[in-house]
């Protein structure tokens, strides 16, 4: 009986021994390095093929190739600069500064504002008001639901196209006549800089450094004794005051150019066309209706017996605030929100509906049409968004790798 | 000194403040003084919006009109919807032949039978029904839109897509009324339930292939005109770029994610960098690559048309976005999970399509769906590189001549479309995830 069961085992083991053989095509190592070989030769063999291509299809069509045309003078002008630039003098090179620093300025305001504007929402969305809650649900909703593109369009041709004639602005600042609103754009005072205004600057860089130097002092204070100190009030002060002081100490050396109506329009001062301001409002009021969804969910992604524990330490409510909630909700706000702000960088680009010389515009479809050389134009354009974007993700790997520190 | 209360205390009515108007509002609407300002200035919004649209794009408005001078003669102050009404047909179809209109309202509506069964209980393999809209429905639209000759391959396709249409009717009528698939049905109807399973297969196939057969000649003499795709536009041309695009992203998104979690350093490199490059540029600069440099790519003679380009840049972005959203879905699947199926036994497929995408994927759908209305809304961008699409439509009333300068009507009009259909499919993501994740909670 014993030795028949023995032998029943005998045969099963028997039966599902593994081969000895050496199966070449079964064996993981490699068939991984199969795999990789395929791909890396197909990938290889599409990319020579393409390249090959271009090459060809350029040299039939007579196109020219390098980077040569970056030093050449371009012949056409923009409607918004930052830097100087001179129709017919100025070089494509600098047309694609130009396009750059325009795409940079127009996509920093606007983080800015979508930034405080979403948090301001993402708060009111949660308020226990009904009706401001509702309200700005709404808001969201709408924003969130429409095509950016058509948002763009909508403020450019029904809001900043149709405001008053030059002869009729808007006087914003209230009867001071120094900032003026009209179909042509957004005049304001500019400021001259004096011959001793760098000491306020060097006051202001103090008095930030000093902030830095105040809030060490205190938290080591109340490490070791348990008092705390007026950090805000005191660095806003600091702030203030110093460079304000210094400032009236060296006659106020800072003049304003305010624009004024000459003729058929206004001289002096900065002027921001209709295109930037539309696509400003358009990119702030989008975006922050996506920020403030993720602001709300972060806050209420912070677990309520958080809000129970600080209170039975008896913290006060804005102390809870700060203290206990905010901390742990930036913690799932911060993530979302860095990427909405390479999304802003990247909308921008949508400046081209309207006309407002951003780097697509002005380089990827004027600068293209007018020199050719497409794959290089592409390519650096292209190379300048991957070059922000990767940037800001570093950004972002950072601030997880800072926050998962503090997890345990 | 017991207290005893020989009688039972009434109960008491709720407090007024939770059962009545008034004490909803003073709990929701007044309950302090900054409240209550802030309600006063929600109020004051409201009112203002609303009156203001009301006035504008209602009472004010004018709905019949000949061009926008005549509309400005009933009323300065109003909305001329007259434009976009006559212009409803461009809108929708831009400028598909209007004797033709048929098929692009036939295509959608094959589209909504083929895809119905998907929603209704009790019919089997949906999994089959949700391919065969991938695959083969296609051809068939593909057809209906653009007509002309058709050669042999696009016979047998479309051939295939009737058979298919019709066997997938019949199967959601069968499976509503009995809960029984369609090869049993028939099964059964032949009286083979006793036959043995090579004897069903071959029967189930001879049915099949005599369909096909019947299907192919009949439509061998069915052609209908050419459409060219410079005539496509407005919502449907939208809808088309959109929807390929959709279709596209959560296959070409699934392997590319795959092949940025693989193992394989070769492969994860290039599916990685691929992800990267697509995902940290516009996708503007990627349809003006499409348009300026594919036909550089091409050998020498072979000219794509610029709907095929901008479609091929609208699949691979869409790709590279639902490539981020499942690679997070994976993430989320715990190591267990893996283990689990290395355990049973099943390979890196079998762990994948068994374990751990079914998982994964009902873990994103509300972000699948989010990826899907965001490619919605960033079709409309292929406007700025000249196709007539919903926005190129509605952006051209104003260079219409009666319409000259009609900017604001139907830039609304589209808004309120679009509003409509995105705010639609994300409410439906939300009722999905819901109902999906009813298992999971106790």
């Amino acid at each position: 009986m014993a030795a028949s069961d023995a032998g029943k085992a005998d045969k099963a083991s028997a039966r599902i021994k593994p081969k000895k053989r050496f199966n070449f095509f079964h064996d993981e190592r490699v068939r991984s390095v199969l795999y990789q070989l395929l791909t890396a030769c197909t990938v290889g063999w599409v990319a020579w093929y393409l390249i090959t291509n271009t090459a060809h299809n350029l040299e039939v069509r007579g196109m020219n190739a390098g980077f040569g045309f970056l030093t050449t003078a371009a012949g056409f002008d923009m409607d918004f600069t930052l830097i100087e630039y001179v129709p017919g003098r100025g070089t494509y090179g600098r047309i694609f500064l130009i396009g750059c620093l325009n795409t940079l300025f127009v996509s920093v305001l606007a983080i800015i504002g979508s930034t405080i504007f979403g948090f301001f929402v993402g708060v009111l969305r949660l308020s226990s008001n009904w009706l401001v809650a509702r309200l700005a649900l709404a808001y969201v909703e709408i924003f969130r639901n429409t095509p950016l593109l058509m948002q763009v369009i909508f403020w450019y041709v029904a809001v900043f196209s149709v405001l008053p004639k030059v002869k009729n602005s808007l006087d914003l600042s209230g009867g001071a006549a120094v900032v003026f609103l009209n179909n042509r754009g957004l005049y304001s005072a500019w400021p001259v800089p004096g011959e001793f205004f760098w000491m306020t600057i060097v006051a202001l860089v103090v008095a930030v450094v000093g902030v830095f130097i105040l809030r060490y002092w205190a938290r080591k204070r109340q490490d070791d004794t348990g008092q705390p100190f007026p950090t805000f009030i005191a660095s806003v002060a600091l702030l203030i005051l110093l460079p304000g002081t210094v400032y009236l100490l060296t006659g106020s050396p800072l003049a304003w150019d305010i624009p004024t109506l000459q003729g058929f329009n206004f001289v002096g001062g900065s002027n921001l066309p209709p295109a930037f301001l539309a696509l400003l409002v358009a990119l702030i009021f989008y975006h922050a209706a996506h920020l403030a969804e993720s602001v709300r969910a972060g806050i209420l992604s912070v677990n309520i017996g958080q809000t129970d524990a600080a209170l039975a330490i008896g913290l006060r409510p804005s102390r809870m605030m700060t203290l206990v909630i905010i901390p742990q909700a930036m913690r799932a706000i911060v993530p979302p929100m860095i990427s909405l702000w390479m999304n802003v960088v990247k909308n921008s680009s949508l400046a081209i509906a309207i006309g407002y010389s951003d780097l697509v515009a002005l380089f990827m479809q004027t600068a293209l049409n007018q020199a050719g050389y497409a794959v290089e134009i592409v390519g650096m354009t292209m190379a300048f968004y991957m070059f922000i974007s990767l940037s800001i993700s570093g950004l972002l790997n950072i601030y997880n790798k800072r926050v998962q520190l503090v997890e345990r | 000194m017991a207290i005893v209360k020989a009688k039972k205390t009434a109960t008491r009515p709720a407090p007024l403040s939770e059962t009545t108007f008034i004490g909803w509002l003073h709990k929701n609407l007044f309950n302090s003084w900054t409240n209550t300002i802030l309600t006063f200035v929600s109020l004051y919004i409201i009112y203002v919006t609303v009156t203001g649209l009301w006035v504008w794009g209602i009472s004010e408005a004018v709905w019949v009109a000949k061009d926008r001078r005549e509309c400005f003669a009933i009323s300065i102050d109003g909305a001329c919807w007259a434009g976009v009404i006559s212009w409803l047909d461009n809108i929708f179809y831009g400028r598909y032949p209007r004797a033709e209109l048929w098929r692009v309202n036939l295509g959608g509506l094959i589209l909504i039978l083929w895809m119905a069964p998907l929603w209704l209980p009790r019919v089997k393999h949906k999994v089959f029904i949700g391919l065969s809209t991938v695959f083969i429905y296609p051809f068939l639209a593909g057809y209906l839109f653009v007509g002309g000759e058709k050669d042999v391959f696009m016979q047998l396709m479309i051939a295939a897509a009737i058979v298919c249409l019709a066997g997938n009717t019949l199967h959601a009528i069968v499976g509503v009324f009995s809960g029984r698939s369609l090869p049993e049905y028939l099964i059964r109807l032949l009286g083979m339930e006793e036959a043995s399973e090579a004897n069903r297969r071959n029967t189930l196939l001879t049915s099949l292939a005599v369909a096909l057969v019947v299907v192919f000649v009949a439509q061998m003499g069915w052609t209908i005109k050419e459409v060219p795709w410079t005539k496509w536009g407005g919502l449907f041309l939208t809808l088309v770029i959109s929807g390929i695009g959709i279709a596209t992203a959560l296959p070409g998104g699934i392997v590319l994610a795959l092949g940025r979690r693989s193992k394989l350093p070769v492969i994860r490199v290039l599916s990685m960098s691929f992800i990267e490059l697509f995902r940290s540029v516009p996708l503007i600069t990627v349809l003006f690559m499409a348009t300026t440099m594919f036909p550089l790519f091409m050998p020498e003679g072979f000219v794509l048309n610029k709907l095929v380009q901008v479609i091929i840049a609208v699949c691979l972005f869409s790709a590279c976005y639902m490539a981020e959203t499942v690679r997070a879905g994976l993430q989320a699947i715990p190591t267990g999970q893996y283990e689990a199926a290395h355990t049973l036994g099943l390979g890196y497929w079998g762990t994948m399509n068994l374990v751990v995408m079914p998982q994964a994927l009902k873990l994103m759908i509300p972000n699948i769906v989010g990826s899907f209305i965001g490619l919605l809304k960033d079709t409309t961008l292929v406007s700025i590189i000249g196709l007539f699409d919903i926005l190129g439509m509605l952006r051209s009333i104003s260079q219409d001549v009666p319409w000259r300068g009609l900017q604001r009507e139907p830039l609304f009009f589209g808004a309120i479309l679009f509003f409509i259909i995105c705010f639609i499919m994300s409410k439906y993501s939300r009722h999905l995830e819901a109902k999906l994740s009813a298992g999971d909670q106790r």
